[in-house]
């Protein structure tokens, strides 16, 4: 049971981070239904829970693990997990050797023909999801809200290089997944397309 | 410099990612380092990288709440309020 004053504490560290956790449970989750439903689980749970937490140490964190473990046991199961399929075998840099073997690197790095830069916000998030839910966690935690390894480590409750291997793998396999879709919306530039198309 | 200062370009690229991550040890940031200064080839990959993973999280920007959560949460929290007989209300949310 919670003291006032506790509440108030509450509110102070959770209130700053809503967006955040509402974002990444939305990446966790593939669904912003479910995102919703996964939020107000850990709330209650933190909440609840909050005489645990250390004051003075990282209050995200923490509140990320919650959020996290509730995804593991209660929402996991519900949908079908995308599986590694094409993007298991992404090579290192994929982007970089990608556009240099079709020819077009400099022209990816023209601001004005850069296809990521031309993706809609909806483009990157689905490629994201795309990924496999042990690569997912990972590169969302990493790329939404730029947790060291260290921390990511401590919210999934892994060893540091796991983090490390998972988030590298994960970072070959969105590339080519950001490959594919510039492919698929002809983002990237003219001479790249006609050769996809070879 | 001396060679032993920097990397290889092999030594070099198999550390990019924790590199563009600050997850290296200082001793193996600055052998990074000395090699992409030195290095024209490298140091365009690590441009490219650096560029990519700052692409992606530009695009993967906060997803507003929606009011319907908030709403949801401020009840679920005075609900658990009032049955530890705060008199506070959980005005911010809302």
């Amino acid at each position: 049971m919670q003291h006032p004053t506790a509440v108030a504490r509450f509110e102070d560290l959770f209130l700053p981070l809503l967006d955040s956790l509402y974002g990444t449970a939305c990446h966790m989750t593939r669904d912003r239904v479910d995102a919703e439903d996964l939020v107000a689980e850990a709330t209650l749970l933190a909440f609840r829970s909050f005489h645990t937490f250390q004051p003075g140490t990282n209050f995200k964190a923490w509140i990320f693990r919650i959020l996290t473990n509730c995804f593991r046991t209660s929402w996991r199961r519900r949908r079908k997990e995308p599986g590694l399929s094409s993007l298991e075998e992404a090579a290192e840099q994929y982007l970089y050797f990608r556009s240099g073997e079709a020819g077009v690197r400099p022209s990816l790095l023209d601001p004005d023909q850069w296809a990521l830069g031309r993706m809609e916000t909806a483009q990157v998030a689905a490629a994201l999801q795309d990924l496999p839910e042990e690569y997912r966690m990972v590169a969302t935690l990493y790329f939404m809200e730029d947790f060291r390894y260290q921390d990511i480590a401590g919210i999934l409750d892994i060893p540091v290089g796991t983090v490390r291997s998972r988030l590298h793998r994960a970072r070959r396999m969105l590339q080519k997944r950001l490959w594919q879709i510039a492919v698929d919306h002809g983002l990237l530039p003219r001479q790249e397309r006609e050769e996809e198309e070879e | 410099m001396s060679p032993l200062d920097r990397y290889t370009c092999d030594e070099a690229l198999r550390r990019l990612d924790d590199y563009l991550d600050r997850e290296l040890r200082p001793e193996e940031m600055r052998r990074v380092q000395n090699h992409i200064e030195t290095c024209a080839v490298c140091a365009q990959e690590y441009a490219f990288e650096a560029k990519v993973i700052a692409e992606i999280r530009g695009k993967l920007h906060r997803i507003d709440v929606p009011a319907s959560l908030r709403t949801r949460l401020a009840v679920l929290l005075e609900t658990e309020r009032m049955s530890i007989g705060s008199d506070g209300e959980w005005t911010s949310m809302s």
